[in-house]
């Protein structure tokens, strides 16, 4: 009953944004009102769609021609509806909390009409059925993420930042586009020469037709077509080396933070990727034996990501910052478990990947609306200034503490020191810990060691970066006069949810991973698996990630808690490293000054600039069509003398005139 | 007298209205020539009407004088305004819409 609205998933969240933009001024706290009820309805359709598809393992198609080659539909599979509850359900909290943080902008209606937009967007992502209107969607996020980076616009900073977004993520799309036109060109061939046959030309791009033609086209091909397609989920999900633009995403509103790390925005790639896993899972393996090409380089890009990613993170100062570089390694994590675990088990990696990525996507939104309600409280970034609000904002500061174990992968894992008892532990410790086994066992199978040695030490870093933020704000002696106060409940409340779903959202791992990975089963696509030896890790390999992060979490009470060790020898711009770090690597400067202004600005825009005003606009515009019309003009003005009487004779001139002629013409007595 | 008469009268005047408009500066002259042309043109409404047997050029002609006078006011009334602005009705010395 539910799956005949499917499209009411997304034209819900797009009706609000029109009545929003129109009438929000005139409707109470500025038309909140209006997407947090269209979302809602969004999350209860999609939530009815899952309760009548997960029985039966069945999937919602409508799919309809649309224009030339090309249709528009929806593909409800479980992949998609598990990405549609979680994006409806975090983005419905996201809002409902905004109405307390932004409700003193005088730009409300704006800012709802936005991300009612921007949610509406990512659900279009996600269900759509071809990747042509994937990309349009995909398009339309980044569009969104641009308003709404730059919301503040009279900052300057900010301004700078949703360009930055803008063009940096351009980058990966015209990759992405560039991907799909030569898979296009690819299944165009296929057709035409009768290999490939179909009921209709109309739906060449829908996946299910993308997944059927895998085994036809050229395997190079296919190497080129995914990695295209993974240059766009670089660029949307902030993977080395198109990271930079989201740490400055942090210019925006806290609450479009969350909205962009944790549900509609980043993960776009992540879910791209695993989206079209049949393609790279199939591409030949001319690099290492047994792993295809496209894994190995998704491998590689996530795991040195979520490393590179954690190392910054470590000495950042705004408490976004070390958020937004969280983020980046965490996408890291999910596109290195597609790439090892889609190596050694196939189909799971998906499963793997999506409940990182679900997990993570719960406890992010937490940190960042947790940032957030310390920002509203003390009004400041920066956690050097923060300290000791624990006993001022306890519902925060217990619900942020709650997210950073989830973040680390708190937990206690029974069942690998062999005892009959559950696991029992935070959505992060059974999401992570999954990555990290993959990573291992990808590391038996195929003997590299390397990503699982990436994953290792970025649990450890992250583990240290996360409660290095969470001590300096909470505990300890404030270290200035700010008056705080905890949020109001409109606020504290989606953290309250959202904490719950942090810690429990882990139990469901299992039944996740049975549903998830049956995903391209349900489409008849069969999925290699590098076969390898039988694996059983010990005891302390199982343990290591837990190892890890408990160890973190005292390395930081001892330095930043306890203050046991004097950092500031460390810590100071004349220590090499640490001014590496502090300058994130130099990508702003390679990225922006370098790329962005000397070589795009002052060589390619202006050699355009100079083509344009002084070869066409001055040679051919100036010499030749405008100085003609000029003269011409020149002439023809001094017809306009001002004086009414020559009008009038020149009226009655021509009148006469016409009646000589006509008489001539017509003749008569 | 013939409709012919009548119609070389309304030509006379209508000529007299056009030269007048033509060759003359003042404002206030320049009005009184254009309701020489309106009245030359009633003059033909009227005498077609009366040599048809048929009043509707006639009724047609009362409106015609009606609206004339309307736009006899609202042309003095300009002029008043132009006077009080410039000092003068002097079309030629009016002439800023040129080039």
């Amino acid at each position: 009953m539910f799956s005949e609205f499917a499209a009411l998933i997304v034209l819900l969240p797009v009706i609000a944004f029109v009545l929003t933009l129109f009438l929000g001024k005139k409707l109470y706290s500025g038309g909140a009102l209006l997407p947090i009820a269209a979302i809602a309805g969004s999350f209860i359709i999609s939530v009815g769609i899952f309760s009548e598809i997960f029985p039966t393992h069945g999937m919602v198609q409508q799919s309809f021609p649309w224009f030339a080659g090309m249709n528009i539909g929806i593909l409800i599979d479980p992949l998609a509806v598990v990405m549609l509850m979680m994006v409806t359900f975090v983005s419905l909290l996201i809002h409902i909390y905004a109405v307390g943080y932004m409700a003193h902008d005088p730009a409300r209606p704006r800012y709802f009409a936005e991300t009612s937009l921007f949610t509406a967007a990512m659900l279009s992502v996600i269900l759509s059925d071809n990747i042509l209107q994937f990309f349009i969607s995909w398009e339309l996020v980044g569009l969104c993420s641009f308003l709404l980076i730059g919301f503040w616009y009279h900052k300057p900073s900010a301004a700078a930042a949703a360009k930055k977004a803008f063009l940096v993520t351009r980058v990966g799309d015209v990759l992405f586009l560039a991907g799909i036109v030569l898979l296009y060109v690819n299944m165009k061939l296929l057709i035409d020469n009768g290999t490939l046959v179909m009921e209709s030309r109309s739906f060449i791009l829908q996946f299910r037709t993308m997944f059927e033609a895998i085994p036809l086209i050229d395997g190079t091909q296919l190497t080129y077509i995914t990695l295209l397609f993974f240059g766009g989920a670089i660029g949307k999900s902030g993977q080395f080396p198109l990271h930079g633009w989201l740490p400055d995403a942090m210019e925006g509103p806290t609450t479009v933070s969350a909205l962009i790390h944790a549900a509609t925005m980043v993960t776009a790639g992540v879910y791209l990727v695993a989206r079209t896993f049949p393609m790279f899972a199939a591409t030949p393996s001319t690099i290492s034996t047994g792993v295809p090409d496209s894994l190995l380089i998704v491998t590689y890009v996530g795991g040195f990501t979520a490393l590179f990613a954690a190392t910054m993170g470590l000495v950042m100062n705004d408490i976004k910052r070390v958020l937004a570089y969280s983020t980046v390694s965490q996408l890291g994590y999910m596109m290195l478990a597609l790439g090892t675990a889609g190596t050694v088990l196939g189909a799971k990696a998906v499963g793997i990947s999506m409940f990182h990525l679900i997990s993570h996507a719960f406890f992010k939104a937490l940190l960042f609306l947790c940032a957030g309600s310390v920002i509203h409280a003390v009004g400041t970034n920066d956690i050097r200034e923060m300290g000791g609000l624990f006993s001022k904002m306890k519902i925060t500061a217990i619900t942020m503490l709650i997210a950073a174990l989830a973040l680390a992968g708190f937990g206690l894992p029974f069942e690998g020191l062999g005892m009959p008892i559950m696991n029992i532990g935070t959505a992060g410790f059974f999401s992570k810990d999954a990555i990290i086994e993959g990573a291992l066992e990808y590391g038996e199978v195929t003997h590299d060691m390397i990503p699982y040695g990436f994953a290792v030490i970025a649990a450890l870093l992250t583990s240290i970066y996360i409660f290095r933020l969470w001590f300096m704000t909470f505990t300890g002696k404030p270290r200035s006069e700010r008056h705080s106060h905890e949020s109001p409940r409109v606020m504290t409340g989606p953290l309250m949810i959202l904490a719950i779903f942090a810690l429990l959202f882990g139990f469901s791992q299992t039944g996740f991973y049975g549903y998830v990975e049956k995903n391209f089963e349900l489409m008849d696509v069969n999925i290699a698996v590098h076969e390898g030896e039988a694996f059983h890790p010990s005891a302390l390999v199982i343990l290591l990630p837990v190892i890890v992060g408990v160890l973190g979490l005292l390395i930081s009470y001892i330095i930043y808690n306890k203050r046991m060790l004097d950092m500031s020898k460390l810590v100071s711009s004349g220590n090499p490293l640490y001014k590496l770090l502090y300058n994130r690597y130099y990508e702003p400067k390679l990225g922006a000054d370098i790329i962005g202004v000397k070589l795009t600005h002052d060589v390619v825009a202006r050699s355009g600039e100079f083509i344009d005003r002084k070869i066409i606009d001055g040679l051919v515009i100036d010499n030749i069509i405008s100085n003609t019309l000029l003269k011409l003009g020149e002439i023809v003005r001094k017809l306009q003398t001002g004086v009414v009487q020559n009008y009038a004779s020149v009226t009655i001139f021509g009148i006469a005139l016409l009646l000589i002629i006509l008489r001539l013409i017509f003749g008569g007595t | 007298m013939s409709l012919y008469s009548y119609l070389l009268i309304s030509i006379i005047i209508f000529t007299i209205g056009v030269y007048g408009i033509i060759t003359q500066r003042s404002g206030i002259k320049i009005l009184m020539c254009i309701e020489l042309l309106l009245n030359s043109a009633n003059l033909n409404l009227v005498a077609f009407s009366s040599y048809n047997g048929n009043a509707t050029g006639q009724v047609f002609a009362i409106f015609s004088i009606a609206i004339a006078a309307a736009e006899a006011a609202i042309g003095f009334a300009i002029l008043v305004a132009l006077f009080r602005l410039k000092d003068t009705i002097n079309l030629d010395n009016i002439n800023i819409l040129r080039w």
